[in-house]
């Protein structure tokens, strides 16, 4: 695919994506969007370490919980205003990020060794903001005050009683933000020498350090910015349902979403956490309603049907749907150009 | 490399995407419908029917389901002609933002009333996003008091809350060991700490129960799920308390249970306040031994209603367990079918109007006629049951006891 076809598609779909309002009035579809992109831009923060680094991390919640708790907490307990928290909060998950990843990497965890790390220290983290109960409020949860004065809509960061446009679209665009930031960052770096240094580690680290790569500061600058990048998930996650618990931040759930998300959609490229994010909620939705309309109300049977198609994709699509519109691009240009082109 | 089945050139590529799209977008655009056509009212029901709170989701679910039923079969809402609830199902998955994701979908579905969603983490989420809509929403089981406690006009509790159900728990054990002649000083909580459910709790048993002269001798924590009770049974083996009092989910509760059993830790009284399974006639059956004698300060219906025996036996008789995620919701879409008929429109102003100053008395809850405050229920409140051979019967507070406690257990 050409760099001018890749600019054009990047626009089309920001556009689109930007210009939702137009054309989706439904509450239904744009809450469906907001889930995709919040998802997508866990996934991007997944994508960097993982798909980018190599580092395969089963323990994302941690930069998603931590930044979730610090948003909380500052507002909670110092009254502050959660457009200060936020950078806290993702100051926080990229200190912790940092920590991590100089207890791994300096001592050269890798492989699954790094995974189940990631996967220890997320437990670590639930333990400790279940038994912290005069920082975290334990098992109880921070529950932050619902502001009702449309007035305060933009400086609380709430949109449930807001304007009728914030209040529709407000955390849409909010989302959106985040995930064109985390997309921008990622196809920044994916150009810059770092990024080069990066993919250069995941392909063969002995060789780029060989050629001068030091690849602990690479390491450690991939971790740190695959963590400011989920803590804004975090964020988000907070200013809309205003309540974290330790299940919430810390469970495994979170992190599953965060690795399958760039694992479907094509890892190591930037539209594949979206992609991938995006087949998650079409599949899960579709076969939702299609086993309500055709076998009735059989809680769990569409779970069972998207792990199902979930195995197929992974199985017979090793390069993710990036890799099967790539394909399909490149016979849609053969076909164009003519046998003889 | 290998062709296509079907030959794809830009042209019929971007045609067929431009259809798409406009099939996709017309359906998008799509508002909510109407609330009620064909005298249909169109009726949420939101409840964790997957995850880690399945079972109590898939209870509480059965429960709204049996009721709405019974309405229609009673010949609907009779202030609207007849109009018959048309269930609108939700699963929320065991997780909040999912939850709220199907609020939306209730919206745009026109519901006129929304019951759910369990737990409290999940209710605080569908009640917030239920109120931008002004959808009114009815709280089954959540026991969370800050679901109404944020001010909101749509939001209500029928059953009792944290601080009811503690200070109930705690006044009900000062009396029963006061009239058993103070045999139980010193206390041992353990509760799980992973959701607000155990951790409120076990904060506010302690609180109450110290001033009245017991002493906490420690409060053991442990995360939900918990497969593993050996290492808490041992420490309160050594500890040697009077009283144990548990707070947990069902599964935590059970194995927590068994395996003091198992350890021979038999204190004076088992004392849970909201047990999780302390009073289930599903535990009852399983697990006879274990259960002997536990007592439990939880949502229990009046025994003496007909209404409620009525139920017990057909929900057994679906091959249910007659719960309290059963009853509580079953009563929430009562209530709410209520408030239909007091405003006679399915308006959703004026089903929350007519919420708000429900009077309602025709439940088979021990709570009296419905006075809403704030969303909660005043007369809500939880019974004390015990476990007495294979019946689970109330033993306080007086006017509502079908047996004296049996207090302390016999050895």
């Amino acid at each position: 695919m050409s760099k001018r076809d890749r600019a054009l598609g990047w626009t089309l779909l920001l556009g689109l994506l930007a210009a939702v309002p137009v054309f989706i009035q439904s509450g239904r579809w744009i809450d469906f969007l907001e889930l995709t992109l919040f998802v997508a831009v866990m996934g991007q923060g997944w994508n960097i370490l993982g798909g980018y680094g190599g580092q395969y991390s089963f323990g994302h919640a941690l930069f998603f919980g931590t930044g979730a708790y610090i948003q909380a907490l500052l507002q909670f307990k110092l009254g502050w205003s959660p457009w200060v928290t936020l950078w806290f909060a993702i100051a926080g998950a990229v200190l912790v990020g940092c920590a991590v990843g100089y207890l791994s990497f300096r001592y050269g965890l890798r492989g699954s060794y790094f995974a189940l790390i990631t996967l220890a220290f997320a437990e670590a983290f639930h333990v400790l903001a279940r038994s912290l109960i005069s920082v975290t409020e334990g098992g109880r949860g921070v529950q932050l005050p619902l502001n009702q004065d449309p007035g305060q809509a933009v400086a609380s960061f709430q949109f449930t009683f807001a304007n009728p446009f914030l209040q529709s679209y407000g955390f849409y665009y909010t989302v959106l933000f985040l995930f064109v930031l985390a997309c921008a960052a990622t196809w920044l770096m994916e150009r810059s020498r770092f990024g080069a240094q990066l993919v250069a580690v995941r392909e063969n680290e002995e060789a780029a350090e060989a050629l001068g790569i030091n690849a602990f500061r690479i390491k450690m600058g991939s971790i740190c910015l695959s963590a400011a990048i989920t803590a804004s998930a975090g964020v988000y996650y907070v200013q809309k349902f205003l309540f974290v618990d330790p299940g919430i931040a810390y469970g495994p759930g979170k992190s599953v979403e965060a690795l399958f998300a760039p694992i479907i959609g094509g890892l190591g490229t930037v539209l594949g956490p979206l992609l991938g994010s995006a087949f998650i909620h079409i599949v899960g939705e579709t076969s939702k309603e299609a086993i309500g309309h055709f076998v009735g109300d059989r809680p769990g049977l569409d779970l069972i049907l998207f792990g199902i198609m979930l195995l197929l994709v992974l199985g017979y699509m090793p390069r993710g749907l990036v890799g099967l519109l790539e394909t399909a691009w490149m016979r849609l240009r053969a076909d164009k150009d003519g046998p003889n082109a | 490399m290998s062709k296509l089945p079907f030959r794809m050139t830009r042209r019929t590529f971007l045609q067929a995407t431009a259809a798409g799209t406009a099939l996709a977008a017309a359906g998008l655009a799509a508002g909510p419908r109407p609330a009620h056509a064909a005298n249909v009212i169109k009726f949420g029901l939101i409840h964790p029917v997957t995850g880690f709170l399945q079972f109590s989701g898939t209870q509480c679910r059965y429960g709204a389901l049996t009721a709405i039923e019974e309405i229609n079969a009673a010949g609907g809402i009779k202030a609207l002609d007849g109009a018959t609830l048309e269930p609108v199902l939700g699963d929320a998955q065991s997780k909040a933002e999912v939850g709220a994701a199907e609020i939306e979908k209730f919206n745009e579905a026109g519901v006129a009333a929304i019951v759910g969603a369990y737990s409290s983490g999940i209710s605080l989420a569908t009640t917030q996003a239920a109120a931008k809509y002004g959808i009114p929403h009815v709280v089954d089981v959540g026991v969370n008091d800050k679901i109404v406690s944020r001010g909101l006009a749509n939001t209500f509790r029928f059953g009792p809350g944290f601080g009811v159900i503690t200070e109930a728990g705690v006044n009900g054990l000062i009396e029963i060991n006061a009239a058993a002649g103070k045999p139980a000083r010193t206390v041992v909580i353990v509760h799980e700490n992973t959701t607000p459910f155990g951790s409120f709790m076990a904060e506010l048993m302690k609180k109450g129960l110290e001033p009245a002269g017991f002493e906490v001798l420690d409060i053991l924590p442990h995360p939900t799920p918990n497969k593993d009770f050996q290492n808490i049974a041992l420490k309160i083996k050594e500890m040697n308390p009077d009283l144990i009092i548990p707070s947990h989910y069902y599964n935590e509760n059970v194995l927590f249970l068994r395996t003091l059993q198992r350890q021979r830790i038999e204190p004076k009284a088992i004392y849970s306040v909201l047990g999780g399974a302390s009073s289930q006639y599903r535990f009852v059956d399983e697990f006879p031994d274990a259960a002997q004698y536990v007592m439990d300060c939880n949502h229990w219906f009046d025994p003496r209603n007909p209404k409620a025996a009525a139920l017990r036996a057909k929900t057994e008789a679906a091959g249910k367990s007659f719960s309290y995620e059963v009853f509580l919701a079953y009563t929430a879409v009562q209530f709410a079918a209520d408030a239909m008929e007091r405003a006679g429109s399915a308006d959703r102003a004026a089903i929350t109007e007519a919420m708000a100053s429900s009077t309602w008395a025709g439940h088979f809850m021990p709570y009296g006629p419905t006075e809403m405050i704030n969303g909660q229920n005043q007369g809500a409140r939880p019974l004390i049951t015990q476990v007495q051979g294979s019946a689970i019967e109330v033993v306080a507070p007086a006017d509502y006891a079908t047996a004296p406690a049996i207090f302390p257990r016999p050895a």
